[in-house]
Formats: structure tokens, C-alpha cells, sequence
């Protein structure tokens, strides 16, 4: 998609922020221990930022000087609402995760994300958001046995009463 | 000898290890196969799920991506000239106007056989060469370290991207990252604005799980409505004739790929691109034009990028440099299971090498097998919907950015990097010298502070003990020629030499 001779929107704002952030970071480099030594704590920390001011700077130079992309000028193929979307969907996900558990909040993610990112009927997105839930946790909670936040679902109750099921019923 | 075999054979002989080959081999080609979806980001989801394992099956399971990730790569170059991974960029040149042609199968099948050969000739390599030149680094200086680092860093930058400024910016940045919390040597804060939770520094994980996969998937959902094109397959197993007419190719491409692997911070799609060169200086004259389907075109690439998986490990055992992103991430694997990759590594733990090695000869062996058996799952497998799969992608990157410490910080940084390496990949930088420079800032700070005490904080003399050693001056040549490469000056000097050349 990029073109290093065309410019896309937004290009040369994102260069421009890259640049003060690189600008700031430095302070905050120049604080750690200033010119105490050139084995202080601060010298390697000021040497990188330097090289990220001089190099974001180069950028910047050079993007404000490039013509703009013809062919791109829409933001929305820089940033389709999808990816919006998805973006805020998965920090949504993410805040969710601990509160309200891996279960519940991964089933609604993926059920919400199939059905509008494939247009699909929501009776497929459910189904097919149910079985990944289910084969996810399969093999990584129990194959893999890694810890997933449990929140509102008692997950480990009810492991233990299936557990207790399968030994009774082998009795 | 008899102890180096015993632990080679350790993954052979226990069958969950060689379970975890199989099935890490297996994950890799589907990964690699499925354009947009990288081994990095096969290998930084998975990793963060292995960390509570013992070090050994954690190990089969990353292995096997990789090796699987780079071959597979070529599977959707053939049959749909979209290079599943960067390493097959090269293979779709040739391979995908063989598929037109209706010979998919055989282009598959000689592409399988070629990636076995080159394989076999990396891991052979690395395991002549890692004990020689683990024993050599052991005399190297703490600045031929902090040089070779940072070697590494301009390489990736400036071969694998538009331009060297962009990626020394990205490892810049990744050393930033690496440096924030606090210093192992006086526990003074850096970059750490009070908060406790950044003593311990970001996790690189969470970085790495940012950058590669959610980042990745974003891009993924410009390409949401493309469709899968179908290909009729045809024989698959190449013919012996066939394969003994490419291999004396291969065996050069393999050379090829071997050397550029093993160079700190360059892996197999740069050494692809320079086998598919090398490819048509040699062959005179070939059958079928190249880019046209010719076989060379094809063999050349795909040997040349499974030989630099054994190439980059080189430096990833010997000198705790990594090879390319996906040795980056297995450093950081083995950081977090208490081993110190370097030239102590073979005289502490032979086995860990020994290990890596076997478990890399069954990767490739795996490779073979499912290459010329699975091929029809496999375009199965590609064709899944991305609708599914982007938001699957998604949520294991979050459950694994969870997974590594239990902790939510983790998760909102994964978030953070994922939202940078997006507009970082539209705006033509590079994301893998990022990960690059984060695995190398402890190594290259703690080398600049040794280096420069140890001169009793003279630069003068430490420049001038740098010239003084062979190695160390030819490191910090190569550093200054790759900056000089990249500026007009450079363009002036040939323009002169040729000048010069032409009046004789």
C-alpha cells in the first residue's frame, strides 16, 4: 500500500508526533543522570532518544516535501471503520476480561466481530463463535493449562462437578 | 560425542517432544500459508501460552513454527502469487505462472523437496559451525558485542524496508523500549514517570504480541472481502530425475541462504531474493524464461530461505545475537526460562544445543512429510473465512498478552503497540527492528558501559583499542558502510568508480 515517493493522509501528522515524542523522550533522557559519566545510567538512554529526534526529524523533512498519494486521499482507506471498530472492540474485550471472565466476554467478542465483519446471519456468528470459545478453551485452559480469568463463570466448580459426574458414572 | 547424541536424539526418542514437532511444523505451514499471517506472529502468540512448560517442549513447539512457517509461506506464492510470508516473496515469481500453467503440484512438490534440502544444509551448517564460533566468541570484547548488536539492527533496517532512516528509527525505538525501568546495574529509574508497575520494564512479550499480531491483523482487515482463488492440484511427489537436475542449484542457494541467515539481524527473505538473483546469473539458459515458470526460479528461493532458519541460529546460540524477528522472540523464550543464549551457553547446557539441533532435524523431516501428503487440507485451510480468523487471531493475542503474567497492564501495552505497528506498517516503517532493538538494549548498554570502563571512560581510547583489533575494526567498518550506503555519497563513489573503470 505505501508508496515511498507519495505521501498518504495522515503521514506526515503521524511522522510530526513521532518527531515530539522523540523531542520529549529526550528530556526525559537528559534527567536520568545528565553528563555525569559516559557509563551513567542516563548515557546510553540520551544516545538512543538523540538518534530518534535526528532520524524522526529526517523523516519528517522528507515526508512534508513528498507529493501526495493520487491515488489514496479518503482517510477511510487509511482507516476503514473496521478497524476502528475492531481497535475498539478488543479494548473493550480486554477491559472486560477480568471483571466478567474469559468465557463469556470471548464469546460475545467473536460472535460480535463474525457477524459484522462477515455479514453474516447472527445465528452462524453464535454458532461459530460457541464452538472457537469452546476448542479455545479445549486447548488452552485444559490442554495447555493456561490460567484465564474465571470473573462471574464458577469455572473451576464446575470442572470439579464434571469431574465428579465422570467418576460416578464410571462406578 | 556419545552425550551430544543422546541429547540430539532427546525429542526423537520421546514421543510427546517429537509430538510437539510435529504439531508446531503442522501449525507453521497453515500459518505461513495464510497470506498476512507471519511465523512472527505464530511464534509471539504461541510462546506466551509455553511459558509455564519446561524448556524443552516449549522449544519443539517454536521450533516446529518456524521451520513449518518459512516453507509454508511458498504454498499461497504458487497458487495465489501472494507470498504467505516475506520469505516467499521470490518463490511467487516463478511459482504462481507454473500454477497457470496448471502444474501446481509439481511446483509444490519441487519446492517441498528443495526446502527439505536447504533445511538440512542450515541445521548440518550450524551444527559444524556453533561450537567453532562459540569458542571464537569467547574472546570477543565487550564493544565487538555492543558493535556486532548494533550490526544487526542497521541490517534489518536497512534491507528489509523502504529506507535505512525508517529503520534505524524502529530499532531505535525498540532500544528505547528495552531501556525503560530500572537499570540492572544501579537500579536508578529510567523512562519509568513514577509508576511502579514500569520498574520491571514493558514486557516484551506484550510488545512483541503488539507489534506482530495485533497490528497484523488490523492490516488484515483492509483485505477482509478478497477471495480465495481455487487451483486444481496435480502430482505432487517431483520426480527423481527432477530433483537431481535442481540440486546442484539448491545446494548453491542453500550456501546462499546459510550465510545471509547467519548474519546478525538478516533472515530468509532477503536471502531468498539474493538465491532467485543468484538463480538467474547461473542458469544460461533456461527451459522457460524467468518469470515465466521456470523450475530454477523456483528451486532457488525455496532452499535458500529454509537454509537460513539453521543459519540463523548461529548467531542466536553463539553469540546471543539474534538472526532474524522469530530468533529475537526464541532469545526472549529462553531469557524467561533462565538461559543466557551466548558463547557460555555450549559450555554450560552442550545439551540445550544439541537439543535444538535434533529438534530442528525433525522440524525439517515433519516439513517433508506433510508438504507432499497434506496438500489438499492444506487449501482447505487457506480458504477459511478472514472473518473468522481475524477475530481469532484478535482474541488469542489478548489471552496470550494475559497469559504471560496474569496481568492486565500487559494486555492494554499489547493493545498500545498493536495500535502503533499498524500505523507504523501503513506509513512504510519496518516493525521488525523494533523487536530487534528491544531484545538487544540490555546487551548493547551493558557492553557500552563495560567497554567504556574498562577504557577508563575514554572514548579516545576506546576508539583507538577498536582500531587496534582486526575484529572489532571490521565491525565498526561494516557499521560505517552501511550508513554510508544509504546517503548520496555512496551513489557519488560508484558513479566515480565507474567513471574511472570506464576510462581504462
Amino acid at each position: 500500500m505505501h508508496d515511498k515517493n507519495r505521501k498518504l493522509p495522515g503521514e506526515a501528522a503521524f511522522s510530526l508526533a513521532l518527531l515530539v515524542l522523540s523531542l520529549w523522550l529526550t528530556t526525559v533522557a537528559f534527567d536520568i543522570s545528565g553528563f555525569e559519566a559516559l557509563s551513567a545510567p542516563g548515557s546510553f538512554p540520551m544516545a538512543v532518544t538523540v538518534v530518534l529526534v535526528i532520524t524522526s526529524g529526517m523523516i519528517f523533512w522528507r515526508t512534508l516535501r513528498l507529493p501526495a498519494a493520487a491515488h489514496i486521499r479518503n482517510w477511510r482507506e487509511i482507516l476503514p471503520l473496521r478497524v476502528v471498530g475492531m481497535a475498539l472492540l478488543v479494548g473493550l474485550y480486554a477491559m472486560a476480561l477480568k471483571p466478567v471472565g474469559f468465557l463469556p466476554t470471548s464469546f460475545v467478542f467473536l460472535a460480535v466481530s463474525i457477524w459484522a465483519l462477515g455479514r453474516t446471519s447472527i445465528g452462524y456468528a453464535l454458532g461459530i463463535a460457541a464452538l472457537s470459545v469452546a476448542g479455545i478453551y479445549v486447548i488452552f485452559r485444559l490442554i495447555f493449562t493456561v490460567l484465564m480469568p474465571e470473573g462471574v463463570v464458577p469455572e473451576r466448580e464446575i470442572i470439579a462437578w464434571v469431574q465428579h459426574l465422570l467418576a460416578g458414572g464410571g462406578r | 560425542m556419545t552425550e551430544a547424541l543422546q541429547y540430539f536424539l532427546t525429542s526423537w526418542l520421546d514421543p510427546q517432544l517429537l509430538g510437539l514437532i510435529a504439531l508446531g511444523t503442522f501449525a507453521g505451514i497453515y500459518v505461513g500459508a495464510i497470506p498476512g499471517l507471519s511465523v512472527t506472529m505464530a511464534v509471539s502468540i504461541l510462546i506466551s501460552f509455553t511459558f509455564s512448560w519446561d524448556i524443552f517442549p516449549a522449544l519443539c513447539l517454536m521450533v516446529g513454527i518456524y521451520m513449518g512457517g518459512v516453507y509454508g509461506g511458498s504454498r499461497t506464492a504458487i497458487l495465489l502469487n501472494i507470498p504467505g510470508a516475506p520469505s516467499a516473496i521470490a518463490t511467487a515469481l516463478d511459482g504462481y505462472p507454473l500454477a497457470q500453467k496448471g502444474e501446481a503440484g509439481e511446483a509444490i512438490g519441487i519446492s517441498t523437496v528443495m526446502s527439505f534440502v536447504g533445511g538440512a544444509i542450515g541445521i548440518a551448517t550450524l551444527a559444524v559451525a556453533a561450537p567453532t564460533v562459540s569458542e571464537f566468541a569467547l574472546r570477543f570484547q565487550p564493544r565487538d558485542y555492543m558493535l556486532l548488536a548494533i550490526l544487526g539492527i542497521l541490517l534489518v533496517g536497512s534491507l528489509s524496508g523502504e529506507s535505512l532512516v525508517k529503520g534505524v528509527f524502529a530499532g531505535a525505538l525498540g532500544l528505547l523500549i528495552g531501556a525503560v525501568g530500572l537499570d540492572p546495574l544501579t537500579a536508578q529509574e529510567r523512562f519509568t514517570f513514577g509508576i511502579i508497575d514500569l520498574w520491571g520494564g514493558i514486557s516484551f512479550i506484550a510488545v512483541m504480541i503488539g507489534l506482530f499480531g495485533i497490528s497484523e491483523a488490523l492490516m488484515q482487515l483492509h483485505h477482509i472481502d478478497k477471495l480465495a482463488v481455487k487451483q486444481a492440484i496435480s502430482r505432487i511427489v517431483p520426480s527423481w530425475g527432477a530433483v537431481r537436475k535442481y540440486l546442484p542449484l539448491s545446494l548453491q542457494a542453500s550456501a546462499i541462504g546459510v550465510f545471509i541467515g547467519a548474519l546478525p539481524g538478516t533472515g530468509g527473505d532477503i536471502a531468498a531474493l539474493l538465491a532467485y538473483d543468484h538463480a538467474k546469473r547461473v542458469t544460461k539458459n533456461p527451459e522457460v524464461p524467468f518469470g515465466k515458470g521456470a523450475r530454477e526460479g523456483l528451486v532457488a528461493p525455496e532452499a535458500a530461505n529454509n537454509a537460513a532458519v539453521g543459519g540463523a541460529f548461529i548467531p542466536m546460540i553463539t553469540l546471543g545475537i539474534p538472526g532474524d524477528a522469530v530468533t529475537a522472540i526464541i532469545i526472549g523464550a529462553m531469557f524467561i526460562h533462565g538461559l543466557n543464549p551466548g558463547p557460555m551457553l555450549m559450555i554450560d547446557r552442550p545439551e540445550m544445543f544439541w537439543f535444538i539441533v535434533g529438534a530442528l532435524v525433525a522440524a525439517n523431516v515433519f516439513m517433508l512429510i506433510f508438504g507432499l501428503t497434506g496438500i489438499r487440507l492444506f487449501v482447505k485451510i487457506v480458504e477459511l473465512p478472514r472473518a473468522i480468523l481475524i477475530p481469532m487471531i484478535l482474541l488469542l493475542s489478548i489471552v496470550g498478552a494475559y497469559a504471560v503474567s496474569n496481568s492486565l497492564m500487559d494486555v492494554y501495552w499489547a493493545i498500545g503497540f498493536g495500535v502503533l505497528g499498524y500505523f507504523m506498517k501503513l506509513y512504510g516503517y519496518q516493525v521488525g527492528p523494533v523487536i530487534l532493538g528491544v531484545i538487544l538494549s540490555r546487551l548493547i548498554d551493558e557492553n557500552w558501559r563495560r567497554a567504556i570502563i574498562s577504557d577508563r571512560e575514554d572514548l579516545g581510547r576506546l576508539l583507538w583499542g577498536t582500531l587496534q583489533s582486526p575484529l572489532s575494526a571490521v565491525l565498526l567498518a561494516s557499521v560505517i558502510l552501511i550508513f554510508v550506503s544509504q546517503t548520496p555519497l555512496w551513489g557519488g563513489v560508484g558513479r566515480g568508480l565507474n567513471r574511472f573503470w570506464g576510462h581504462k
